[in-house]
């Protein structure tokens, strides 16, 4: 039961940082407090899974990486959507949206 | 594709630069981590407190990492290689185990390496061309006779006008011709009379010169020739100039307008290639020389689809020539599979090799699991404390796999060098000795293919080396550890008792196999021809066809009697020879056979005719030699009764032979001989036909010495007879030249003298008298080497398996022995306890295998009794092997006698 729960919630980050990163390329702490400031500081995203998440995210070729100078010009790794990742994200929302209805659909009617 | 390319780009940097990888994911957290600081300080913390709470929400860095890495792409590979080191240093640490496993693994390698290439070239066989498996051979096939009919002249041209679906369809005729070389000296060539086309089907540009064109198949064409590099590098001194010089072919001559590079032998292994011109004459169905037809499948046209246009071509002429077609059908095959093409039954057998092969490295990988397993045990304590730091149990199979990869590696390398060497020293010999000439498609070599089967076989035998006994001693890891009981919680099965006694019992046996070998060799070099035949050359003397090909065979006959004859005269004058004479077949190698029936007076009395019918009791297979008249007085052996051949005896209407001292004895049962006569019977092929009718009575006139007669393999003396060679009309005879010094010294001489006689005289096989068999004993020895690699092979097994066994039952009584000794158990009692298993083992194991010993001996010397040498050397083998198996229980017994009481106690 652990297992497939965390197996939810990764699934879940995942889709969080896809759409984070929808908006403009970011790097990883940013894209943690951009998650915080949507969700207004109701999700805090821990460092040991964001990181391993993004890897996972480039393994699979939805986003790309660089490193550049931010604005004050500290060399910093800027993560950003593939075109493929863009299609993915779409998937992920419908599919979310999907879920969310399953969901909603036998608690309304139980 | 730039995006594709740049992702598989950071994967491969991830895989290859790991610690530049890793200091960038430093560089990101220590960046995440300033990042997180300098918030809490915008926050009005002070900059200390504030890094103080940015590491504390951050965590443990190092788990991120982990964690990280683990998302990259192959991210066990990293893993891996530490376990691969690891298993390198386990190889050091344990040389013992490294040695026998290493080698078990290198032969069982090895031995599939060897049985995989050889099949492959048996069953599927390549053509090394562009597009080899597109070239086909057209043949006649003879239903009736259920063979070939190779004289398809006739066919050929049909072929090649009619088939749309066969392209380049061509022909060529085999022969051997002797080819002089600028020195004068005759060597006979392997020569092809091919079609143009065969210059298109197998592309090559040529050395020097040109190839044969059609042209030259023209009637009237000068005669030209394109000669091999092997031909031209060796005979004519790599001379550029040879091109436009004529060359003495035979009896005839010819420009060389070509020489092929090297290695160059289509259509077979042939050297010399001279323009097809058949006969006018010869266009007649079924009629004319032997020729093999050949062509390349039509592009897009089905290897199936070429056969259904053939066969309707065929079944054409056999509406149109009954006569001669009605058994006849037309078959197109793979131009490879021409010599071999094992049946659909056979192949399942072939196949069957390379998976006994495979089966065998899975017997030798089980034994090497075996002293994995048992080395596990002795390292049961640092497996659980790797368990108790949180290694899985595939983590830790993995590593004990690595370790088994590592040595299957080492292996691999020696047992695929060690496989190159046999089929370079053996199999091509194998190979050449079995099929001559060999066709230059069948070149067994190590190939990228054999090296991928071999590096499969490799992770095979890792994987039942490394994962079975990683499985075994990481099983309920957890309750041992909890338990404390480390040791005890690991048992040897029954299988692993059975497969060691089963090994011992083969190890036991097999020296029965390769002491009748040894026999068969011993006897083989130790037969008596009743001569002295290494004073002896003997030479194979042949006539060539000549070249115009029209010679009628009684003309060629008399030609060749002749030019014997003339070479008897010209050699008797060379110094130091004594005597020359000719025979069919050389002393030790096979004769021909034939069914004799002694007459019987008695039943001739009684039936009261000449023409009595074959009494099918009284025949015997005798073996037949036909000789020059003087054969016996050259080999200085003369008729111990009656009297030699003259020259009368060939010409006589009454037929006579002579015998030998076996038949006296065997036939005739001592009886004297001379005066007696002989039949010969047809061997009736099959029993719905009537017997043909039995040859005229022989008289035996003489009896002559046992002079090898029988082929050096066979284990009895056969009966021998002997008749008067009629030169000429007997067939190729071999010379048998008696001279002083060594044979083989006086060669040149007889080249040059038979190359003077007549230019068309091959000479071949040229050899001492006494090394005519050496290729049969080449044989035999292969066959004891190979039996005694195998008796090593199981013995070092059976001891690995019993040093395993000993290792691992003393690694788990450690603390019974050490209490044992401490309640004062005496050292001879706990050797004996020790001792009891094993020596049971074996015990079962050598029994068993003098059972299987008594069997072979029994069926395969036939004699229905063991001598009693044979019985004791059985004995104390059994014994030996009792003794070198209880050797390798001597470390383990040691190490569990010098186990402290207090120290054992301690240890658990």
């Amino acid at each position: 039961m652990a297992s497939s729960q965390s197996d939810v919630l990764r699934g879940t980050l995942d889709l969080l940082i896809l759409k984070a990163l929808s908006l403009e390329p970011m790097h990883g702490w940013a894209i943690a407090q951009r998650l915080e400031q949507l969700s207004r500081d109701a999700l805090r995203v821990g460092q040991g899974s964001l990181y391993p998440a993004l890897q996972r995210l480039e393994e699979r070729g939805w986003v790309d990486s660089e490193w550049r100078a931010t604005d004050q010009g500290r060399r910093a790794k800027y993560y950003e959507l593939t075109r493929v990742g863009r299609r993915a994200l779409g998937d992920e929302v419908a599919s979310w949206h999907g879920y969310v209805d399953m969901v909603e659909a036998i608690l309304r009617s139980t | 594709m730039t995006h594709l390319l740049n992702r598989w780009r950071k994967r491969l940097r991830a895989l290859v630069h790991t610690s530049a990888v890793d200091r960038e994911l430093d560089e990101e957290l220590a960046f995440h981590l300033e990042m997180e600081t300098q918030k809490y300080v915008r926050e009005g913390f002070t900059p200390e407190d504030a890094r103080r709470k940015a590491r504390l929400a951050f965590g443990a860095p190092r788990q991120y990492k982990a964690e990280t890495r683990n998302a990259r792409w192959l991210s066990w590979v990293p893993g891996m290689m530490m376990d691969l080191r690891l298993g390198g240093r386990m190889l050091r640490k344990y040389p013992g185990l490294t040695i026998v496993g290493g080698l078990a693994m290198a032969f069982g390698i090895w031995f599939g390496t060897l049985t995989f290439e050889m099949v492959r070239l048996v069953v599927f066989p390549s053509l090394p061309l562009p597009g080899g498996d597109r070239i086909v051979q057209l043949r006649l096939w003879d239903t009736e006779a259920n063979q070939s009919e190779p004289r398809a002249l006739h066919d050929y041209m049909i072929w090649r006008q009619s088939a749309r679906s066969i392209d380049d369809i061509g022909a060529f005729s085999d022969a051997t011709r002797n080819v002089f070389a600028d020195d004068g000296e005759a060597r006979p060539v392997a020569v092809a009379e091919v079609t143009a086309s065969a210059f298109r089907i197998a592309p090559e540009k040529p050395l020097l010169g040109r190839v044969l064109t059609e042209a030259d198949e023209a009637p009237g064409a000068p005669p030209v020739v394109v000669i091999g590099y092997g031909l031209w590098h060796n005979r004519f001194t790599s001379r550029e100039d040879i091109i436009g010089r004529s060359i003495r072919i035979g009896g005839g001559f010819a420009t060389v307008v070509g020489v092929m590079p090297e290695g160059y032998a289509f259509p077979v292994a042939h050297e010399l290639w001279m323009p097809f011109r058949p006969d006018v004459a010869d266009l007649s169905p079924r009629e004319g020389p032997a020729i093999t037809v050949f062509g390349r499948l039509a592009p897009g046209v089905s290897l199936d689809a070429a056969r259904a246009e053939l066969a309707s071509l065929g079944r054409r002429e056999t509406a149109e020539l009954p006569q001669t077609h009605a058994h006849l059908v037309t078959q197109v095959k793979p131009y490879a599979r021409m010599f071999m093409e094992p049946r659909p039954q056979d192949m399942w057998l072939m196949l069957s090799i390379p998976l006994f092969a495979v089966m065998l490295l899975g017997l030798v990988c089980s034994n090497v699991a075996l002293l994995m397993f048992a080395r596990a045990a002795t390292r049961e304590s640092e497996l659980v404390v790797r368990s108790a730091l949180g290694a899985s149990r595939r983590r830790i199979v993995a590593q004990l796999f690595a370790e088994a990869l590592v040595l299957g590696g080492v292996a691999a390398a020696i047992g695929l060098a060690a496989a190159n060497f046999a089929i370079n020293q053996w199999g091509k010999r194998y190979l050449a000795e079995n099929m001559s000439p060999l066709p230059f498609w069948y070149d067994p070599h190590i190939s990228v293919t054999t090296v991928l089967y071999a590096l499969g076989l490799t992770v095979l035998g890792a994987a039942i080396a490394g994962v079975l006994p990683g499985m075994k001693a990481t099983k309920g890891l957890g309750t041992r550890l909890r338990n404390g009981t480390a040791g005890a919680g690991l048992r040897f099965g029954g299988i692993w008792t059975a497969v060691i006694v089963a090994q011992v019992a083969i190890t036991a046996a097999f020296p029965v196999v390769t002491y009748i070998e040894q026999r068969e060799l011993w006897r083989a070099e130790a037969y008596d021809v009743g001569f002295p035949s290494e004073r002896y050359l003997a030479v194979a003397v042949a006539m060539d066809a000549g070249t115009d090909g029209a010679t009628a065979d009684t003309a060629r006959n008399v030609k060749y009697a002749t030019a014997l004859e003339e070479m008897r005269r010209r050699l008797l004058d060379e110094p130091g020879v004594s005597g020359v004479t000719f025979v069919d077949r050389l002393p030790r190698t096979e004769h021909r056979y034939r069914l004799a029936e002694l007459e019987d007076p008695t039943r001739i009395a009684a039936a009261g005719a000449e023409s009595l019918a074959v009494s099918r009791d009284s025949l015997r297979w005798v073996s037949e030699a036909t000789i020059d008249p003087n054969y016996f007085d050259v080999l200085e052996s003369p008729p111990l009764a009656g009297r030699a051949f003259n020259s009368g005896d060939v010409s006589s209407n009454a037929p006579v032979l002579i015998v030998d001292e076996v038949f006296v004895k065997q036939v005739l049962h001592g009886r004297n001989a001379i005066g007696q006569r002989v039949r010969f019977v047809p061997r009736s092929t099959s029993k719905t036909k009537s017997p043909e009718a039995p040859s005229a009575w022989y008289e035996i006139v003489g009896v002559a010495k046992e002079l090898g007669i029988t082929s050096v393999t066979s284990r009895n003396r056969d009966p021998g007879i002997y008749f008067p060679a009629d030169l000429g009309r007997s067939g190729p005879m071999y010379m048998a030249v008696h001279v002083k010094g060594d044979p083989l010294s006086f060669v040149p001489r007889v080249r040059a003298v038979a190359a003077a006689v007549d230019p068309a005289l091959r000479l071949a096989e040229l050899q001492r008298l006494n090394e005519v068999t050496n290729g049969v004993l080449w044989f035999l020895q292969l066959w004891i080497r190979i039996t005694l690699g195998l008796t090593a092979m199981a013995l070092l097994l059976s001891l690995a398996g019993i040093y395993a066994v000993m290792s691992f039952t003393v690694a788990r009584r450690t603390r019974e022995i050490g209490i044992r000794v401490a309640l004062g158990a005496s050292a001879r009692a706990m050797v004996l306890s020790i001792f009891r298993k094993p020596l049971t083992q074996v015990s079962i194991g050598v029994a068993l295998g003098s059972v299987l010993a008594g069997l072979v001996m029994l069926t395969e010397m036939g004699g229905g009794t063991i001598s009693v040498t044979g019985l004791g050397l059985m004995l104390v083998y059994g014994l030996v092997i009792l003794g070198v198996c209880l050797m390798a229980c001597v470390v383990p017994t040691r190490r569990a006698l010098s186990v402290e009481p207090m120290e054992a106690l301690r240890v658990e």
